[in-house]
């Protein structure tokens, strides 16, 4: 196979760079101002085997060659791989202790969760980001959030949820300032669970 | 000044959208989300030198661009007022980088940068309210090393600032501190309010709008997200209070909002303004009138104190 032949292979990245960084910014910035309210994907973008619109916008968006992706092995396509690289310059490692943003998908073993930097209580900013591909997210009662950004109550369902993810969320939310961000991806909708969250878990 | 600010954004609009590159953009984005999910942490980042003096509110500017898009509308207010030169600076460079729609607004904009205050009207949800930050570290004054401030954030050592303001009380019998007062953010971090009367203090508590720091200075943006605890610092027998008037506008007559003074002539005649225009025009639209007032067009005695001041 040429050169040319692999470049060809690459599906588009945002049709507007700047418009659409932009848009999908601030639905993140809103979803993590206001833990557990789901917003939509405000972009067209086809995403890569091994991730979703959502997971796709949103590293187009905000990661480039100053932080470093790492990917599940669910993820990790060789297409997921070579899109990202190309479009936002990422080294991609495969030490997750090392990801600014980890890429799963829920339905895989998530126990690297734990691995994940989760800052320092100097500098609680340099913890890393996780994104997870759901299937679904719905404002059923299965989480109850409180906390920063939430006025009474967002109730939040995200299809496939484990116990030992919920516990791990509950441990995290515990090593405040420090910790890590959720965010949940669909197709088409975005999420997110500051570390700030509290959440009852029905 | 006026003059090089708007040749150097002439050339950057070709460019940038709202001046900044993808990239820089793309670093305070993330600044950004740390900071709204860490409340009232200030996040280092590698600021960039803006087409105007630190003074002119560099960090608030670095923020707005970061954040901005093409279907915001964005008013600038420096102490209150719009039509300031550093508030009309500001509003021009956006509506040429970012060809944003402006307003003086604040029921009608998306965005509202401000130095020095925080509007009457309470803000929505959907508004942002960007601060122009001078000194972000609250602690700076008593204790000058960022090592050691940033320690005394991680462990909660607060005490020295108690110990500050507790001063205030022995030498003037109440916290003589009136503005950039400061407060404890969600139970955890004490955070510079930057230069606002503390009047504006309860403002910031719970507010529906998301609130957006930037110093450009130092390099540090930090953030409330909405309905955040925000509570000024004070003692059981020395209670937080805000400044009040015992005079109404003289324009529009309120009394709930926060008034300058305004020498009228050499003979020492003075009334009281409202220190936020759009507000203050707002009453009058409706209707209000203030002892001052003598029905001239409005705005017109306040518009050119208020300038002015500005000038400083
Ligand atoms: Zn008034």
């Amino acid at each position: 196979m040429t050169l040319n032949a692999q470049t060809s292979d690459l599906l588009p990245g945002f049709d507007h760079a700047a418009f659409d960084s932009n848009a999908v910014f601030r639905v993140l910035l809103d979803a993590m101002s206001r833990p557990g309210r789901i917003y939509d994907l405000p972009v067209h973008i086809t995403a890569p085997d091994g991730l979703n619109a959502s997971a796709t916008a949103t590293l187009l968006a905000m990661a480039d060659m100053d932080t470093t992706i790492w990917l599940s092995p669910g993820c990790a396509t060789k297409a997921a791989t070579a899109h990202l690289k190309f479009h936002c310059g990422s080294p991609i490692t495969t030490n997750v202790a090392k990801a600014d943003f980890a890429v799963a998908r829920c339905d895989e073993d998530l126990s690297f969760i734990t691995e994940l930097s989760v800052g320092n209580a100097e500098y609680p900013d340099q913890s890393a980001t996780l994104i997870l591909l759901v299937d679904d997210v719905s404002e059923s009662t299965e989480m109850i959030c409180r906390g920063p950004g939430i006025k009474d109550t967002h109730n939040l369902a995200v299809a496939g949820l484990t116990p030992a993810f919920h516990a791990w969320r509950a441990e995290n939310h515990h090593l405040f300032p420090c910790g890590v961000d959720v965010i949940f991806v669909t197709d088409t909708k975005i999420a997110a669970l500051s570390r700030t969250t509290r959440i009852e878990v029905k | 000044m006026e003059q090089t600010v708007n040749q150097m954004d002439d050339t950057a609009s070709a460019y940038n959208f709202a001046y900044l590159d993808e990239q820089t953009k793309r670093m305070i984005r993330r600044a950004l989300l740390k900071a709204v999910a860490i409340p009232g942490y200030q996040v280092p980042f590698a600021g960039r030198e803006m087409p105007m003096p630190y003074g002119w509110g560099t960090g608030g500017v670095q923020v707005t661009a970061a954040v901005i898009g093409p279907q915001d509308t964005l008013k600038v207010i420096d102490q209150g007022a719009d039509d300031t030169t550093n508030a009309v600076s500001i509003r021009q460079f956006f509506a040429k980088t970012a060809n944003v729609a402006t307003t003086e607004k604040t029921a009608d904009a998306s965005i509202i940068q401000t130095r020095h205050r925080i509007p009457e009207r309470e803000l929505r949800e959907d508004q942002i309210l960007v601060y122009q930050v001078p000194i972000p570290e609250p602690l700076r004054f008593l204790e000058p090393r960022e090592t050691e401030t940033r320690k005394m954030h991680a462990l909660e050592e607060y005490g020295l600032m108690h110990v500050k303001l507790y001063e205030d009380i022995a030498r003037h019998g109440h916290i003589a501190t009136t503005y950039a007062y400061p407060v404890m953010v969600d139970d955890r971090y004490v955070m510079d309010p930057s230069p606002t009367p503390k009047f504006d203090n309860p403002k910031m508590d719970n507010m529906a709008a998301l609130q957006l720091f930037g110093a450009g200075r130092e390099k540090r943006i930090y953030a409330l997200p909405p309905y955040t605890k925000v509570r000024s610092l004070d003692f059981e027998d020395h209670p937080f209070e805000v400044q009040s008037w015992d005079d109404e506008c003289g324009m529009c007559g309120a009394r709930d909002s926060y008034l300058d003074e305004v020498i009228l002539d050499d003979k020492g005649n003075r009334m009281f303004v409202c220190s936020d225009t759009d507000y203050c025009t707002e009453r009058q639209e409706a209707g209000h009138r203030g002892p001052q007032h003598h029905d001239q067009p409005l705005g017109s005695t306040k518009s050119s104190p208020n300038s002015e001041k500005a000038a400083e």
